[in-house]
């Protein structure tokens, strides 16, 4: 493989050679699937430039940078928050720090997980199991009598 | 080259019965590792159910509000998310092929990770000397047991990140092993978003 | 990858293994009809020693005032009778009898995972022996199956229940959930990622569907007890309160975790059954499934609302009028989708032309006898009636008539059925109606009495009954049915071995079957299809054989109108590379590690059991090189 002998200060030439094989690898590999396999009904061959499970393209760095940046800002509100216990309402800070748990938890499972990029396969079979949790737990914490 | 591409068997990944490409356009081993977590969601659940159950209901031993240093979990709570932000340029660098920049942010994430596991360690040693141990009270057992069990997946995360770091120095982890990659990557963004709720319903809560 | 220049030959011990055939080839072996077959012969194997368990219960409960058994064996016996059978053989034989033939029902050539399936199997060995083992180690777990705390979780010192008991069996099933967590991942993905072409969701096989659900009710029922069995061990064994009432833990936290995990469970037990059911009445019957739409949604539903359930084992702990209305309400609700599958198979056979060899009469006993176990299980979604009958023989009666009268003549049915496609031979049929009508005669005999037993008071896991109390009799009767299952496993057992090398030559249609696995040899290639068929249809192979005239009366078509049923490879079973077709395709190469891989997990558990590190060293070292080598280690071999 080409990576592995390419030298490390990564010179062009070297990373052309490498793109080059990979189209061929990739060309090669479309062919033979379709000339051993039938494509089954129903599936997409991936369009040039995406891999198998990604609807779209993947975030570039600086989106992921700028996620970092958001998430860190949250978490800061997050803790200001909490510090506010004693002014407000209870209420309000579980209000307030449940919404913010749920933004950075939206973000990283978009973002970085690629859920807003990918087939929806994947979204819905994580969002089964979150929800699954959630409803099943508060049940028992219901009956268990924590909201009373 | 030509003799790499002529030396691999004539089998696609269909017919070898790994990682098809057909059914509904993915790959097994991304679709495994997504159902794996899924499943986590609900191992997770159990035990922060089981603290939210207990909060508030000890008689005796300290409380939260005794133990918790809120500004040094803030720390290694943002440790561990820019642990995810390595963690995906990673993923990103080996999707373009750069390698010498895959190892940098493997090696950054198991370093985050790991500076995490030992802001861990230190808290719980000093929550100790504070008097609250796995067997003091119910916030004690709770406590431990939750965020124990996600410091060792956690340190699983570690050793397989590094594990990846190792196969690419010795050139092992190509382009076109990029998955590999992605699969760690989904482990630990996982991993990191369960911290995210735990660090909201264990730590700042309001009691 | 490797590179060509990168690879030297490696130490003996680690060389990939070559062979798929001989004895040796089934400790690495990673073909799904090989594992499939290991997975039922140990839960078959399972099977008689639970059995076993129960006999001597029933010989110690055949009369009043039993001195077989001291209490303490009593309860290790009922414990370990309900953990085997849940455990070690129910789950164990649907996920045999589903390894061998979903990839074969979705023409496909193997799972999605072919390591880690036979991870799984090996896996269930680990847990089965380590789990037995306790037998030998100071005593087997004596809390009951589903394990209650306080009493299994309050520690040695403190507790009722003394030894290592209840930690072998927090450990042991947690290790066995490793295995059906594994397996479910492999399935769920084999059955969204792995079918031929045409063939869509609607048109899968009922045993596929089923499976299909079964697997997400595994994957989300585990970690929930998984999680339970971790907070028992800590209270245990490490001063945690979880469920210590004194620090103001509360032991029906346990009860929910158990629950949420078991009620699905008991439906992980019973969906498989269905899905036999619907496969066996069709071809007995030469007409299709009535309604296959809605048997499969009402599955799908079963599925659904078997989360919302589970806390109807605990209407007498005082939940709350609240709380027993609502679980009593979705009780109700979940007969309606059983229900409606009973009427569909009836609605198959009505009007077909029926064929009553073995495999439908125990399909046809399955709709029976697990209709008067729904019925008893109606009856205790009415709360005042539960509060009776809870506890009682009642509730015995109730899971035997449904896990045995339905889902394990449901198994038989099904190794009956497809016996002859894993082997090639038909199962004789004499001893099957044999074995069917003393397993009828001897199944009820045992269970119907324990409806009248535990509605006359006979309490459940208690090891002797006083005499006067009007319960002798039908104890005696219910010991006699016992020992009459006994016979008829016994001639099950003899009719498996003897036909397996005597028992008459069956084509690859052995039954004029309708699903995919017919089209193919007896016994299957290795690569199962030598080309992967296109399907058009639901029952695709049916309508290749037949069409209907005017009259609507089956007309055969003519063999080469179709795609013609392949015959045996020539030159005997050999890895199927020899075979039209069969040349060029690679199948995944045997391996080593899951085997090793599994095998660590003891050494783990038996450090945790006894708190010794030093046993910990070798498990570690055997699941991290396990793990290390089988990610090292290409799917399929280079060479190959």
């Amino acid at each position: 493989m080409s990576d592995e002998v390419a030298p490390e200060s990564g010179s062009s030439i070297a990373e052309k050679v490498e793109g080059e094989v990979e189209k061929v690898e990739g060309e090669l590999e479309a062919a033979e699937h379709e000339v051993e396999e039938h494509l089954p009904e129903g599936a997409v061959t991936p369009a040039p430039g995406l891999l198998p499970g990604e609807l779209y393209p993947h975030p570039s760095p600086f989106r992921y940078v700028m996620i970092a940046v958001i998430l860190v800002v949250v978490t800061a509100l997050e803790v200001s928050v909490s510090y506010l216990e004693g002014s407000i309402a209870d209420g309000l800070i579980v209000f307030l720090l449940v919404v913010m748990a749920i933004v950075k938890f939206g973000l990283v499972a978009s973002w970085y997980m690629h859920l807003r990029t990918d087939k929806p396969i994947f979204r819905n079979f994580f969002v089964l199991g979150i929800v699954a949790a959630i409803i099943l737990y508060f049940v028992v914490l219901l009956t268990l009598h924590v909201f009373s | 080259m030509a003799q790499e591409i002529a030396a691999r068997p004539a089998a696609t990944p269909a017919a070898r019965g790994e990682d098809a490409h057909g059914g509904v356009g993915v790959t097994n081993t991304k679709l495994g590792m997504w159902l794996f977590l899924s499943s986590d969601c609900l191992f997770f659940g159990a035990f922060i159910s089981a603290f939210l159950l207990y909060r508030g209901r000890d008689q005796a031993g300290p409380k939260p509000s005794d133990v918790f240093d809120i500004p040094f979990t803030s720390a290694t709570s943002f440790i561990l998310l820019m642990s995810s932000l390595t963690m995906v340029l990673a993923l990103a660098a080996i999707q373009r092929g750069d390698h010498r920049r895959v190892r940098i942010w493997l090696l950054a994430t198991a370093l985050f990770g790991a500076t995490f596991i030992g802001g861990q360690i230190f808290e719980f040693t000093e929550f100790s000397r504070e008097g609250l141990k796995l067997d003091t009270n119910l916030f004690g057992s709770s406590f431990f047991v939750l965020t124990g069990l996600h410091g060792a997946h956690v340190t699983a995360g570690i050793v397989w990140l590094l594990s990846l770091w190792g196969l690419s120095l010795q050139g092992l982890l190509p382009t076109e092993n990029a998955e590999k990659v992605e699969v760690a990557g989904l482990y630990w963004h996982f991993v990191d978003v369960v911290w995210i709720v735990i660090f909201t319903l264990v730590y700042l809560m309001p009691t | 990858m490797a590179t060509a220049t990168e690879v030297k030959p490696l130490p003996v011990v680690l060389r990939r293994p070559r062979a798929t055939q001989g004895f040796w080839s089934w400790f690495t072996t990673v073909d799904h009809k090989k594992i499939g077959i290991m997975y039922s012969v140990t839960a078959l194997a399972f099977f008689v020693i639970g059995g076993i368990e129960a006999l001597l219960i029933r010989v110690q409960l055949a009369g009043p005032d039993g001195t077989l058994l001291t209490a303490s064996q009593y309860n290790q016996l009922f414990t370990m009778h309900g953990t085997t059978m849940v455990f070690l053989m129910g789950m164990p034989l649907a996920v045999g009898i589903a390894n061998y033939l979903i990839p074969l029902q979705i023409g496909a050539r193997d799972v999605a995972f072919p390591r880690l399936n036979a991870f799984g199997y090996w896996v269930l060995v680990a847990g089965g022996l380590f789990l037995y083992s306790s037998f030998l180690f100071g005593g087997a777990p004596d809390g009951g199956w589903f394990g209650y705390t306080p009493l299994t979780s309050a520690p040695i010192a403190a507790g009722a229940l003394p030894g290592h008991g209840p930690d072998y069996w927090a450990i042991g099933i947690a290790m066995l959930g490793i295995g059906s967590t594994t397996s479910a991942i492999n399935f769920l993905v084999t059955i969204i990622n792995m079918r031929a072409p045409g063939m869509t969701l609607m048109r899968m096989p009922v045993f596929t569907w089923m499976m299909f659900v079964v697997a997400f009710l595994t994957l989300f029922a585990i970690p929930i007890v998984t999680a339970a069995l971790i907070m028992v061990y800590f209270d245990r064994n490490l001063g945690t309160g979880f469920f210590v009432g004194g620090v103001g833990g509360d032991p029906l936290l346990y009860q929910h975790l158990f629950w949420l995990f078991g009620h699905p469970e008991v439906y992980i037990l019973i969906l498989p059954g269905m899905g036999i059911v619907s496969e066996i009445l069709p071809t007995f019957s030469k007409k299709p499934l009535f309604g296959y739409a809605v048997v499969v949604f009402s599955g799908i539903a079963i599925g659904f609302l078997g989360w919302g359930v589970w806390a109807h084992h605990m209407f007498a702990t005082g939940l709350g009028p609240v709380a027993i209305s609502a679980f009593a309400l979705s009780t109700m609700l979940i007969a309606i989708p059983t229900g409606v599958k009973i009427f569909n198979w009836l609605g198959t056979v009505w009007g077909g032309s029926v064929r009553l060899a073995t495999p439908m009469l125990f399909a046809l006993g399955f709709i029976g006898q697990f209709t008067i176990g729904g019925l008893s299980g109606v009856l205790h979604s009415v709360v005042p009636s539960d509060t009776q009958q809870t506890d009682t023989y009642f509730v015995v009666a109730h899971f035997h008539y449904v896990l045995f009268g339905g889902l394990v003549f449901g198994i038989f049915g099904g190794l009956y059925y497809w016996f002859p496609k894993i082997y090639g031979r038909y199962m004789d049929e004499r001893l099957g109606k044999l074995n069917f009508w003393t397993m009828v005669i001897g199944f009820n005999l045992t269970f119907f009495p324990m409806h009248f037993l535990g509605l006359w008071g006979l309490p459940r896991r208690t090891y002797r009954y006083d005499s006067g109390m009007g319960w002798d009799t039908l104890n005696l009767v219910a010991t006699i049915g016992a020992f009459t299952i006994a016979v008829s496993t016994l001639v099950f057992l003899v009719n498996a071995i003897v036909s397996r090398h005597r028992g008459a030559p069956a084509p690859a249609d052995a039954w004029d079957g309708r699903s995919l696995e017919w089209s193919i040899p007896s016994p299957p290639p290795e690569y199962n299809f030598a080309e992967i068929p296109t399907v058009h249809a639901r029952d695709d192979f049916w309508h290749r054989k037949y069409t209907e005239d005017d009259d609507g009366r089956l007309v055969r078509l003519p063999a080469g109108g179709a795609v013609a049923v392949e015959e045996r490879p020539t030159g005997g079973d050999d890895g199927g590379h020899g075979a039209p077709g069969g040349e060029h395709i690679h199948m995944p190469s045997p391996s080593f590690f899951p085997l090793v891989l599994a095998s660590g997990l003891p050494f783990l558990g038996y450090a945790a059991v006894w708190k010794d590190v030093l046993w910990a060293i070798p498990g570690a070292a055997l699941v991290l090189f396990g793990m290390y080598a089988w990610a090292m280690e290409p799917p399929t071999a280079e060479d190959s």
